[in-house]
């Protein structure tokens, strides 16, 4: 087995967000050596300012899962991927980790687990679970493959179930600013309804916390901003930074999503641009075409043609749509908790949310994703 | 450069068509994304060799292309058989092999950089003088239309006086080589100045002539630099004008290259290599300027196939490849001096939380000698 305060950490999903930040602040801080799990090199910069020990491989391909978990000690397993990637990549990993006797087996899942519209009792992880989406189910899966390593095998893992992770890299941040930008989301019903929010950091302290805390093993636990953050305080202060306004809608106004209908949805695929020019390049479907009589001609157009809401003046109405994960977000209604975490692992969200928003800020204008010079 | 060819032997062309045997060494993506389609489609050239490490890789090719055999694993065996060969290895592998084959008599088309050092460089270029061999290098940026036509426009002082320049190039990721070299200062010679920036550079002494750093900040923590921000200094028509590069592998930025002159403002885009836009000064009307004698889009042959195209001609006439080894060396060195002065780029999200969340590690054990982070280190 390995040493109790393990020492070097295999860190699958290294290039992304979370992965990234951890493998930061373990070399920056010495609190760990990570060893980072690569399966794209040209993906890897944000790690390689490092000098680490990087490997690289295919999460499939056990001879390399099994080469890069060699004199590790412990394991974050962050990766996502295709279902191959989440379920054979993850068996890969686990079983690698059993071979090697690693002390600790920290998977990071989500509070996807809940589904869109998780329970009331989703405060804290003792609901039950009921993913509605496919990331949800797939996480839900890999818990479950987890947890039986640990009954079986007995492997002391630890799995944690963040909320949507903002902060500098972000995919939530990037998202938010894009749509805010582009006038894609508003405020529903006065936005009161809680953001669940983790900024990476916090997160990155749950890990470090989870890989060695001996009240870790067996626990599932949520890591969340502890600071309630309303979905409006969370879209008002995004624009801000943008210097938008955003608009304000009551749930009754909101475009409900469309149920997929085999003929329409297929014909609208067809109308997509790209498509259109490829079949008007294939002599047959024009001679085709030719030949309909005007009516039937006029008719397909018009299937063809997507119909936008006209105000008076003549600009399109601007509608939101109801499963828009910004909007659609906005309906949960529980905030997750992280007393449990705070409880086991000693957990203390060291960054505020106005503190995390000021350096979100600052990577953002950096990186150009807001103009530099409004700053 | 005048002397280098005029030492130059007679041409060794290739067999019966006359066509150049080219070899290409090192096999991963770029060889099979650029170089293998630019030999296979060019009618001067003969494929005639391909090496690599990795049996795999190789089986793989030939069966791809459905090449005879022609494929070894070590590139010593390639010697024999060809004119000249594409080194497309890692960078750090670049200066010992170009010198091997250099001195054999091969003509060699080396992937960019040229190498990892300046020392390095000239004994590339001094092997190649000796025996008479042709070293061209592969800065294909060199052959997109737009960078000869800024040249032009800046020869013929269209912007009036120039005032500054100005790169942005980045995005996040990008090319992942095969062999993971780009992960190492050790064998890829440095981060996205090197990998990116490399054509930047190349571009910039090609445009400006003289050009030097006057500060360069990166975000290297002892690996390699993800984002840099340099500024140079060049003299133009013998006034100094100053310039700005910032490369990103985590950002995306406008790929451009912008030139403000007295006139207004030039931009020449990365994914616009026809054609570059002009912004005239005090109007809102956008020029777009192309060379006349263009072909029409779509029917020129890529830029890779312009850049053997040039290579097989200097091999055969004995004048100067478009890069030369020299050429080559001048952003090598530039790349030196960046990395001399480099300061750290400022990035307060990821020194700002540090102290705290090293309080989340485990203890240190009574018995063991805790390394101390060089970050908090130099924080405390």
């Amino acid at each position: 087995m390995s040493p109790e305060r393990p020492r070097r950490v295999l860190v699958t999903g290294a290039t992304g967000l979370i992965g990234g930040r951890l493998c930061e602040v373990m070399a920056l801080t010495g609190a760990f050596e990570p060893r980072p799990f690569v399966h794209a090199t040209g993906s890897a910069w944000r790690i390689t300012r490092f000098p680490l020990d990087v490997a690289s491989g295919d999460l499939c391909d056990r001879a390399s899962v099994d080469r890069a978990m060699d004199g590790c000690d412990a394991v974050v397993h962050l990766a996502r991927g295709d279902d191959a990637v989440m379920r054979r990549g993850l068996e890969n990993v686990l079983r690698a980790a059993v071979t090697h006797r690693v002390s600790r087996f920290v998977h990071i899942s989500s509070v996807a687990v809940y589904g869109s519209q998780p329970p009331p009792d989703s405060v804290s992880e003792a609901a039950a679970t009921r993913p509605d989406l496919p990331y949800g189910h797939a996480k839900l899966d890999q818990e479950h493959r987890v947890l039986r390593y640990r009954r079986r095998r007995g492997l002391d893992v630890v799995i944690l179930r963040p909320p949507n992770v903002y902060g500098p890299f972000a995919s939530f941040t990037v998202g938010m600013v894009n749509t805010v930008r582009s006038h894609g989301v508003a405020i529903v019903d006065g936005g009161r309804n809680p953001c669940n929010l983790v900024y990476v950091d916090n997160l990155v302290e749950a890990i470090l916390l989870a890989l060695w805390r001996p009240e870790a093993p067996g626990q599932v636990l949520h890591v969340t901003d502890p600071e309630p953050v309303s979905w409006e305080r969370c879209i008002s202060d995004h624009a801000a930074l943008v210097g938008v306004d955003v608009p304000r809608v009551a749930a009754a106004e909101l475009v409900p999503p469309t149920r997929e209908r085999l003929w329409r949805d297929s014909l609208r695929a067809l109308a997509e641009g790209e498509v259109q020019r490829s079949l008007a390049r294939i002599p047959l479907v024009r001679r085709w075409f030719h030949w309909l009589p005007e009516p039937a001609k006029q008719a397909v157009r018009a299937r063809l043609r997507r119909r936008e809401p006209v105000r008076r003046s003549g600009s399109p109405e601007r509608r939101f749509r109801a499963d828009h994960p910004f909007i659609a977000g906005q309906k949960r209604a529980v905030a997750h908790s992280s007393e449990k975490a705070r409880r086991l692992l000693g957990y203390t969200a060291p960054v505020s949310y106005d503190e995390g928003m000021r350096l979100t800020e600052a990577w953002l204008r950096q990186a150009q994703i807001l103009d530099v010079s409004s700053a | 450069m005048a002397s280098i060819a005029a030492k130059r032997p007679a041409v060794r062309p290739g067999r019966g068509s006359g066509a150049v045997r080219i070899g290409i060494i090192g096999c991963g993506a770029i060889a099979e994304g650029a170089h293998l389609p630019a030999v296979l489609s060019s009618p001067e050239a003969e494929l005639a060799a391909i090496s690599d490490l990795n049996a795999s890789r190789l089986q793989y090719l030939r069966r791809r292309y459905g090449l005879g055999p022609i494929a070894f694993r070590d590139y010593r065996e390639v010697a024999g058989r060809v004119d000249a060969v594409i080194l497309a290895l890692p960078n750090h592998l670049h200066a010992p092999v170009g010198v091997e084959l250099l001195s054999q008599g091969i003509h060699v088309l080396c992937e960019k950089p040229l190498a990892l050092t300046r020392h390095e460089c000239e004994q590339l270029c001094q092997a190649a003088r000796s025996a008479g061999s042709i070293l061209a290098v592969g800065f294909v940026a060199r052959f997109f239309p737009s960078t000869e036509l800024t040249k032009q426009l800046l020869e013929s002082r269209f912007l009036g006086e120039l005032q500054s320049f100005d790169y942005e190039f980045g995005s996040p990721g990008g090319w992942s080589p095969l062999s993971g070299y780009n992960l190492a200062r050790s064998t890829c010679g440095g981060g996205v100045l090197v990998v990116s920036g490399s054509h930047v550079l190349d571009q910039m002494i090609y445009l400006f002539g003289d050009v030097d750093v006057t500060s360069h900040a990166d975000d290297s923590r002892g690996g390699i630099e993800a984002n840099c921000r340099t500024c140079f200094a060049a003299t133009v028509d013998g006034r100094r004008v100053r310039g700005r590069v910032v490369l990103s592998k985590t950002h995306q930025l406008p790929n451009r290259l912008r030139l403000v002159g007295e006139h207004g403002t030039l931009d020449v885009r990365g994914s616009q290599t026809r054609s570059v836009t002009f912004l005239p000064s005090g109007s809102t009307l956008r020029h777009e300027i192309t060379a006349a004698a263009l072909p029409p889009a779509g029917t020129e042959p890529d830029c890779f196939q312009l850049q053997l195209h040039d290579f097989v001609n200097a091999i055969r006439t004995g004048a100067a490849p478009r890069v030369d080894g020299e050429g080559a060396t001048r952003s090598v060195v530039l790349t030196e001096r960046c990395y001399a002065i480099a300061t750290a780029l400022e990035e307060p999200w990821c020194e700002a939380t540090l102290e705290r969340l090293a309080r989340a590690g485990p203890p240190p054990a009574p018995d063991a000698a805790v390394p101390q982070p060089p970050a908090l280190a130099s924080a405390s």
